[in-house]
This record gives structure tokens, C-alpha cells and sequence, in this order.
């Protein structure tokens, strides 16, 4: 094949989209990818991308490889082969192995767009060869690309992104993770995907790394060990951790050995994952024709990866057709310095730096007026994104206009509560999942909408627990509606306490119907409960004296807090501020024979 | 809360919301009701139960025979199950003056009408076989004494009571009373002051303490009594069972549990209501010897609560001779759960009416002490 104008490697989200500028502008593209299924990352990416809506953001990652491929495949110019790789970089072509029918093609492009990705980091630890120690990209191929879970219980080693998201994805799929453990002494990810698997009871534990995996055929097990300040394990501080998969994301490295081999110039920038190649401000390597962008030209995000393809894909137009669509080049580029403007795009900035590339930081504003309390009552919003993202799906979903990010991207959002209607769209937008809505009502109580991203949906009507930002039990709690939403971020409208509006942020495993058991000693539901303090039994003496409950054997072990959690749900006083009752002795149900045969203690009788 | 009413009522135990009850159904219902803690919290909630007219002294069998007549229609009345059951009581004698005084009490009772008599050995080891009643002479039966739940009983009361306009204000302490000219003012409370004529004093375990704040030297002294109740077993023992001579009541609720207790002649006045080991260790040795079946169940809850004894182990139902307007119902020496409908009538029926109307509460005075007084015996 001769009259190859562009071949991409890699048909990940940079090269998709390299390849669709390409091909808009006529050229004759072919994208290789080595995936079953094109699309790189994006295919196994269940979450809500950040950045601007205009790149995708708040669509769910295997959402935009559908989208992408989709654009890509209405060019009758453009093909995508799967299942193959690029085996080399040789001055006669190119060849290309197809796995499937195991033979190779020789390609002969004019131009080439290295968007190879990244492969895994992986950690020296005793044992890291145990079946069940994974790295983060397999376990999300496994779980969200073939539907086969690695295991039930998870160490998670790493706080990025990351890992952070990829231990948000393992609870959503009903597998339990343990905790995440940090070596460094601050969580590297976004803070809001930090709060998600916070909330979901995740432990992160900083300064910490993994020293062992425990198990003969498989892993069974893991030893974790506190880090001093030389980032040496601490004597004394071993734990041990039962789990039966260890999945591993301590980062990510470009991609550069096609790149090299092609002679380009490579250079290791730690900020930016490793060796990385040299390129100009148009995604441009040391080579002539030869483009990168995504990962391989160092680790970012998807959004500047579908950007710097975007960004190569023209600048191969102008090179190849003599010219190209340059407003659309200055946007992107402009988009693009605008992400990385930001506080969270610091480390790119530097790593650029290295490589020749300046990025000026632009201040970025506070949210400022996020005054909820001075509209108590009204329906409304509670915005907790403080860590200037680039990102603003709040404020173009916003359908009155209530919410400004203003032009530069990275400010925080800003609310004007007067013209806020209520409607949550922002709440099920935020990739972060950072938006909360509230309205106190008159009685105590408040009503609490939560952003929820996990099955089974609990229905209006039901109790569920309700948990606070570290996924503690804070009480039990009805639902009162279900606002389903089309992206899958459903709003599930609580009532609580009013005072516990701040502290409550996730909520979890439906506890009780009102058929359902409270007390199963005496056999007490959660529908006579309730009326019964509908009917004035407010005390959880009064309950028990009136309900027979915490009157069985158990003494209350199963129903106490159960009771206690309905009854502050229902009169809206947090259970740390009701009377838990009576602790009756005996602790234990025992038997007239075994009391009279006791005898006093250092007696020689009996 | 309201600031004023016209009859203030402390202690939310079974009598003073009894009297609330009756007050309202009198036309009185600017009522409120305090309580320092919740519903039932105090010697009510605490309480075996039992509800007997086997009494020693005519009156008394008077007023529990006018309670039981009450309780008979209390789901009708009051609108409330209170797992009435009339078991019947049988009461052991073991001694030969206790045989004396079970065949006066019975001639006594039987001529005021109550269905009592009295079982031989052998016609009550056939009526109740699974007693073990080696030693006993004869035991006095009646089979419409029975028992029920305290707590919905007061429950009872109370809703009802609401429903009619009273208010009922718990975790609300009375702290002091505002006395002037020998009339009662006000009634302050932990949660704001009350203006009022009237005072009744149903506080129980707290009925000298609540008179020392109207400056009235009230005789009761409160002791510390313990029971305690096993899990559920299927219902075998229909009478409450008493031995004064070993000194014990047992009863089985309608929900299976067997509630037992003791009294304690060691035990000093106070308000201590901490349960004690030896109290479970007595009781668990003695009780199998009495009832065989019970060596291998279990203990669930053991607890404690206040017996506010009056010098004759009799209730104190009166009006003060010294402060205008300020009743008591006190002094019930662990009975007042049985007598709380008659005496709340009563007591309801004084303040409305300016005297009892259903039953005759004359021998119950404070004016008693003054003269000799004749002690209940029929006491545990």
C-alpha cells in the first residue's frame, strides 16, 4: 500500500482523534491498534471524563471511544485494523503484524502519528509474581471490557488518579477494597475521586507501601509497612492484609520505543512519566513526518490526549496538503494551554518545560460566592470543587445560568443561588461527583440529594444507611425520590437530619423495608417502629417498653442502633444526641444453674 | 410548653398519668403532666406487674377490687392492649400463722365480694403440677387477680390523656414550687416555669423530695427492690405466685417471660437502683426449688427500681392540711401500678369534684400517722 498519507499508531483517544482531522482534510488514513476493540483506554473507562464539554467531559470514557470511532468511520479514507501491531520502524516501510491471520503488511505512510500510550509502572515488592498481584489497566480491561472480576478483595497500591478510579470502579462492581495505600504523603489524585472511595469506607493510607504478597499458587494476602521520611519501611509497622488480589498503579510511562526506533530524540523527564519524545509545540518530533501525541509524548489525561491528536492530525494536513483549517489549530492549541494552566496540570508544565514547551500559569479564581446557608430552604446545589480542575460541565449544563467557571477553565465554580431553579442537571454532570443538593425543611430535617453511580437503585420509600465522607455510619435515612438520570450519575433524594447536611455525602446497602425486621428477637419491623413514633413513643426507653424491642436475648446488640438510627430519621436528632437507653445486666442470656453453681472468687468453696 | 395550667402533675409514671387521664375525663384538661425522663422511666416501668386484691386491710381490697374493674375494660376505655391477663394469684402459706392470717384475710375478702378461697395442699398441687410446693400448708387463690404490662398501661393512659388536651412534658424536672400564703404558685421545671394552683405529687421514688420543695415533711422513704426477667418459654404458669414466708413473687407475662423479684430486708433507705449479683445469685438458687423448670433457662435483663414505702406499707392518697391544693398519690410501697386506676379516679374525681366519688380512700390519709396505724402484711 503505497498511497498511505497517515498511518497512526495506536487507536487510542490522541490517535482517534489525529486520525479524524486527518481524514476530514481527504487524507488516506489507516489506525493500528492491538486492542480486540478500538479506542485504547476509553473502552474500559466507566467514569465521567473532566475538562469541557466540547472535549467530552462528564461523558463516560467508553461512551467517547464510540463517539470517536463512530466520526472516525463515516470517512470512507479512514480504516482501523485491530488485533495488530506495528513491529517496527524500518527506512523500507513499516511492517505490521496482524494477529488474527498472523501475517505481516509492509506500509509505506508518508506521515506517522505515534499515539502508542503508555505502559504500567510496576513495584519490587517479595512475591510480585503471584497470580492475582495486577496492574491497574488489566484489572479495568478484566472488570469494564470483558465483565470478569479480578477477585473479591483488593489492595490498591497507589493514589492517583488512577487508583483512585479504578478502586472507585472495583466498588461499583461489589468487590471490597481494603484500602489504598500512598507512599508519598499526600493522595496524588484529584481530591474529588479521593472523596468518591472515601465516602465508599475506602481507608487511604498515606506513607505506606507494600513489602510482601502473602500466598503459595496465589495471592492470599499482603504485608503493608509505614514509610519514614527516606521513604524506608518502618521496623514494627508491618500489617498484614487479608485480600486475594493486589492491583497496582503507581503510574504510568510513555510509550517511546516505536519513536525511538523512527530516530527520534527521546529524553527522560520525570515529570511527565520517563523518557519521553522531544516534540515541538505542534506535537511534532526530531523527525520530520513523524508526529506523537497522547501518553506516548507524556503522561496527561485523555482530554489534552484527544487534543494533541487533534492538534498533530492538522499539522499533518498542512504538511501533506500545503494547508489547513489554522483557526481550529489556534483554538486547540489555545484550549490546550488553558487545561494545563492550572494548579493540577503543575507537573506537566514542568516536565514541558524540560522538552522546550512553555505553558504560563493563569491565575485561577475561588469560588466565592457559595453562600448555601443564606438560602436555607431552597432546593439548591452544594459545590464542593476546591481544587481548581480544569473542568466545567457545571457551568454549561447549568440551564439558567446560575453557575460561572469563566474562561479560564481551571476556576473554581462560582453559584448565584438566585437564579439556581433547583433542577440538580449540575449535580448528575460533575465528573467528580462533587455536587450535593439540599433544602432544609421546617421540621429538623433536610432533604439530601447525593449523586449515586452504584446498582442495585434503592426505590422511594426504602431506608438506607447514610455515610459520612469517610464512609462511617452516620444513620439510616429514607429515600424519598429517585431522579434517574441518562449518563447513569442518578440523584437520590435522602431525608436526614438537618444538621447533618454537611457531614452526611454517600449512602449505601438498603437496611430495611418497612416490612422488614428491626428487633428479630421480638420481631419487630421497621413499619411498627415508625408509627409508633408517629404516635409519640420518642425515647428509645419508651420504644423498647412499648415495642418489646431490645427485650430478647440479644439485649439489643441487633436492634439498639437500628432503632435509634429510624428514630432519628424520623424527629430529626442525630443519634449521638438521643438516649441510647438501658444495658441491662445480665451481657448474656444465662442459665439459673450456671449462676448458682458460681462461686466467689479466691474461695476454696465449690 | 405551656406557662400555665391549671393542674400540674409530676411523675409520668402509671398514677399521675392515671390522674391526667381521669382529670380530662372530668373536664379537666388544662393539664400538664412532667416528667424528669421519659414515660414509665421510674417505679412503674420497673415494676412485676401484678395486679391483686389480696389484701389484709378491707379498704384496700375496696380500692384494688374498683382497679381491677377498670383494668378489665381498659382496652375499651382507654384504647390501649395492655396484655391484661387474670391469671388469678395464689399466695403460699408456709407457716402456721401465716395459715391464721390467710383464713381471716379470706373471710374478710370473700365478704367484700372477692372470688377468693383457699386450696389444701393436695387440691393445689393438682390444680398447679408443676409447683414444687413441698412444705406448704395452704395458699389462697383468686382467680380474677391477674397482671399486665405497666409500661403500655401507662403508655395508655398518657395518649389518652393527650388526646383529650393534656400536655405531657418528658425530660422535664421539676425543680422547685413556688409557694405563697400556703397556696401553691408555680411549679418550676428544667424546662421553664409553670403558673398554677394545683400540684399533684406522683413522683414515686422522689414523692418526699417533690414535697420538700412546697416545705412539706412528706413520711416516705424510697428502698431499692430487683427483679428480673427470663427469656420466653411456652405459657405454663397462669397465677402470679407469692410466698411471703421465702419471700418471692413470680409471674409469667402473656409473652412467655417469667418475672421474678424478692424483697430485701438489709437494704437501706435511698435511690440507688443499681442491681446486685447476690441478689441473682439468692434468687436463682431459690426460685428452681419452687419451680424445677427453671434451673435451664435463662436470665435476660436484671434491674432495679424504687419501692416508695409509707410507714404502714400503705399508699398515701391525700390533700395537703398545710399547703392549699397540693395532692399525693405516694407512698405505694411497691403497688401502686395495681391501685393506679382506682386511685387516679379517685384523685382526679377530689380535684374536679372536691371529694372521691367512686370508692372510698378515707383510711389512706396522712391524718393515720398521727394516730396507731395497722401495718399491711401482705407485702413482699
Amino acid at each position: 500500500m503505497d498511497n498511505l498519507d497517515l498511518l497512526v499508531v495506536g487507536g487510542g483517544p490522541a490517535g482517534l482523534c489525529g486520525a479524524i482531522e486527518a481524514a476530514r482534510s481527504g487524507l488516506n488514513v489507516l489506525v493500528v491498534d492491538e486492542g480486540v476493540v478500538p479506542g485504547g483506554q476509553l473502552v474500559k473507562q466507566t467514569h465521567k471524563f473532566f475538562g469541557s464539554e466540547e472535549f467530552y467531559a462528564s461523558v463516560r470514557g467508553m461512551k467517547i471511544a464510540t463517539k470517536l470511532l463512530d466520526d472516525l468511520g463515516s470517512y470512507e479514507n479512514a480504516r482501523i485494523v485491530t488485533e495488530s501491531s506495528v513491529l517496527a520502524i524500518y527506512e523500507e516501510g513499516i511492517p505490521v503484524l496482524d494477529r488474527r491471520s498472523d501475517s505481516v503488511t509492509l506500509y509505506r505512510p508518508s506521515s506517522i502519528l505515534f499515539a502508542t500510550g503508555a505502559s504500567e509502572k510496576f513495584l519490587q515488592f517479595d512475591n510480585n509474581d503471584l497470580p492475582g498481584v495486577y496492574g491497574a489497566g488489566a484489572v479495568q480491561t478484566l472488570m469494564n471490557q470483558y465483565g470478569i472480576l479480578p477477585g473479591n478483595t483488593v489492595l490498591m497500591i497507589g493514589s492517583g488518579n488512577i487508583g483512585l478510579i479504578v478502586s472507585y470502579q472495583l466498588l461499583q462492581a461489589g468487590v471490597e477494597v481494603k484500602a489504598i495505600i500512598e507512599a508519598s504523603g499526600r493522595i496524588g489524585g484529584y481530591e474529588v475521586h479521593a472523596e468518591k472511595v472515601k465516602r465508599s469506607g475506602v481507608p487511604i493510607l498515606l506513607k505506606h507501601t507494600i513489602t510482601k504478597a502473602l500466598g503459595r499458587d496465589s495471592v492470599i494476602g499482603a504485608v503493608i509497612s509505614a514509610l519514614d521520611e527516606k521513604w524506608k519501611p518502618v521496623p514494627g509497622t508491618e500489617r498484614e492484609i487479608v485480600v486475594d488480589t493486589i492491583c497496582i498503579a503507581v503510574g504510568l510511562s510513555p510509550s517511546v520505543e516505536l519513536i525511538a526506533q523512527a530516530g527520534g530524540e527521546i529524553k527522560y523527564v520525570a515529570e511527565l512519566g520517563g523518557y519521553v519524545p522531544v516534540r515541538d509545540y505542534n506535537q511534532k518530533s526530531t523527525v520530520g513526518n513523524i508526529y506523537v501525541a497522547g501518553d506516548a509524548s507524556g503522561i496527561e489525561e485523555a482530554t489534552t490526549a484527544m487534543i494533541e491528536g487533534r492538534i498533530a492530525g492538522l499539522n499533518i494536513v498542512k504538511d501533506i496538503t500545503g494547508s489547513c483549517d489554522i483557526d481550529r489549530l489556534n483554538s486547540l492549541h489555545q484550549n490546550l494551554d488553558k487545561f494545563r494552566s492550572g494548579p493540577t496540570s503543575s507537573k506537566t508544565r514542568t516536565g514541558l518545560k524540560k522538552i522546550g514547551s512553555t505553558i504560563t500559569e493563569i491565575e485561577y479564581t475561588e469560588g466565592e460566592v457559595n453562600r448555601p446557608e443564606s438560602f436555607r430552604g431552597k432546593l439548591r446545589p452544594l459545590i464542593e470543587c476546591y481544587e481548581a480542575i480544569p473542568c466545567n460541565p457545571c457551568e454549561t449544563s447549568c440551564p439558567t445560568g446560575a453557575i460561572k467557571v469563566g474562561k479560564n477553565i481551571n476556576n473554581v465554580p462560582v453559584i448565584d443561588y438566585s437564579l439556581c431553579t433547583g433542577c440538580g442537571i449540575c449535580a448528575t454532570k460533575c465528573p467528580g461527583l462533587a455536587i450535593f443538593m439540599c433544602q432544609e425543611r421546617d421540621d429538623g430535617t433536610a432533604l439530601l440529594g447525593i449523586p449515586y453511580e452504584f446498582l442495585p437503585l434503592p426505590s422511594r420509600g426504602d431506608s438506607v444507611f447514610a455515610f459520612g465522607r469517610n464512609g462511617e455510619v452516620v444513620c439510616s435515612a429514607d429515600v424519598e425520590r429517585v431522579v434517574k438520570s441518562p449518563n447513569k450519575t442518578n440523584l437520590i433524594y435522602i431525608r436526614v437530619p438537618e444538621e447533618l447536611v454537611g457531614r452526611i455525602r454517600h449512602l449505601g446497602t438498603v437496611v430495611s423495608r418497612s416490612r422488614d425486621l428491626v428487633c428479630r428477637c421480638e420481631e419487630v419491623t421497621v413499619e411498627q417502629v415508625r408509627k409508633a413514633i408517629r404516635d409519640g413513643y420518642k425515647d428509645f426507653e419508651e420504644l423498647r417498653r412499648y415495642l418489646r424491642i431490645s427485650m430478647g436475648p440479644c439485649g439489643g446488640r441487633t436492634c439498639r442502633l437500628n432503632t435509634l438510627m429510624i428514630l432519628s430519621r424520623e424527629i430529626g436528632i442525630p443519634v449521638e444526641e438521643l438516649s441510647p437507653g438501658m444495658m441491662r445486666p445480665p451481657a448474656i442470656p444465662v442459665t439459673f444453674g450456671s449462676i448458682e453453681r458460681s462461686g466467689a472468687e479466691n474461695s476454696d468453696e465449690e | 410548653m405551656k406557662n400555665r395550667a391549671q393542674v400540674v402533675i409530676i411523675g409520668g409514671g402509671v398514677t399521675g398519668t392515671a390522674t391526667a387521664y381521669y382529670l380530662a375525663k372530668n373536664g379537666i384538661s388544662d393539664v400538664v403532666l412532667i416528667e424528669a425522663d421519659y414515660l414509665s422511666s421510674g417505679s412503674t416501668g420497673r415494676c412485676g406487674g401484678g395486679i391483686r386484691q389480696q389484701w389484709s386491710e378491707r379498704m384496700n381490697v375496696r380500692l384494688a377490687m374498683r382497679s381491677v374493674q377498670h383494668f378489665k375494660n381498659f382496652e375499651n376505655e382507654v384504647g390501649q392492649e395492655i396484655e391484661y391477663f387474670q391469671g388469678g394469684y395464689l399466695l403460699l402459706a408456709y407457716t402456721d400463722d401465716e395459715v391464721a392470717l390467710f383464713e381471716k384475710n379470706v373471710s374478710m375478702q370473700q365478704s367484700e365480694g372477692l372470688d377468693v378461697d383457699l386450696y389444701t395442699f393436695e387440691e393445689t398441687s393438682k390444680k398447679f403440677p408443676f409447683m414444687n410446693l413441698s412444705g406448704m400448708k395452704v395458699a389462697a387463690y383468686c382467680p380474677s387477680d391477674g397482671h399486665a404490662n405497666p409500661h403500655l398501661t401507662t403508655f395508655g393512659y398518657a395518649r389518652a390523656a393527650q388526646k383529650m388536651g393534656v400536655e405531657i412534658q418528658t425530660h422535664t424536672r421539676a425543680e422547685s414550687i413556688e409557694v405563697k400564703n400556703d397556696r401553691v404558685v408555680a411549679v418550676v421545671t428544667s424546662r421553664g416555669r409553670i403558673e398554677t394552683g394545683t400540684v399533684v405529687n406522683a413522683a414515686g421514688g422522689y414523692s418526699r423530695e417533690i414535697g420538700l420543695m412546697a416545705g412539706l415533711d412528706l413520711p416516705t422513704e424510697s428502698y431499692r427492690h430487683q427483679i428480673f426477667v427470663t427469656e420466653p418459654l411456652e405459657h405454663i404458669l397462669n397465677p402470679l405466685v407469692i410466698s411471703f414466708e421465702h419471700n418471692f413473687y413470680i409471674r409469667q407475662t402473656t409473652a412467655g417471660n417469667f418475672i421474678m423479684g424478692q424483697g430485701d430486708k438489709d437494704e437501706l433507705p435511698g435511690h440507688d437502683i443499681t442491681p446486685t449479683w447476690r441478689f441473682l445469685k439468692e434468687m436463682t438458687a431459690k426460685m428452681p426449688r419452687f419451680f424445677p423448670f427453671l434451673k435451664d433457662i435463662r436470665v435476660l435483663r436484671h434491674w432495679a427500681g424504687l419501692y416508695n414505702m409509707s410507714p404502714d406499707a400503705q399508699p398515701i392518697i391525700d390533700k395537703s392540711d398545710k399547703i392549699e391544693d397540693f395532692y399525693m398519690a405516694i407512698g405505694f410501697s411497691g403497688h401502686g401500678f395495681m391501685l393506679a386506676p382506682a386511685v387516679g379516679e379517685a384523685l382526679a374525681e377530689w380535684i374536679a369534684w372536691g371529694e372521691p366519688k367512686s370508692v372510698d380512700i378515707s383510711n389512706l390519709s396522712l391524718q393515720r400517722f398521727k394516730h396507731g396505724f395497722t401495718r399491711e402484711k401482705n407485702v413482699v
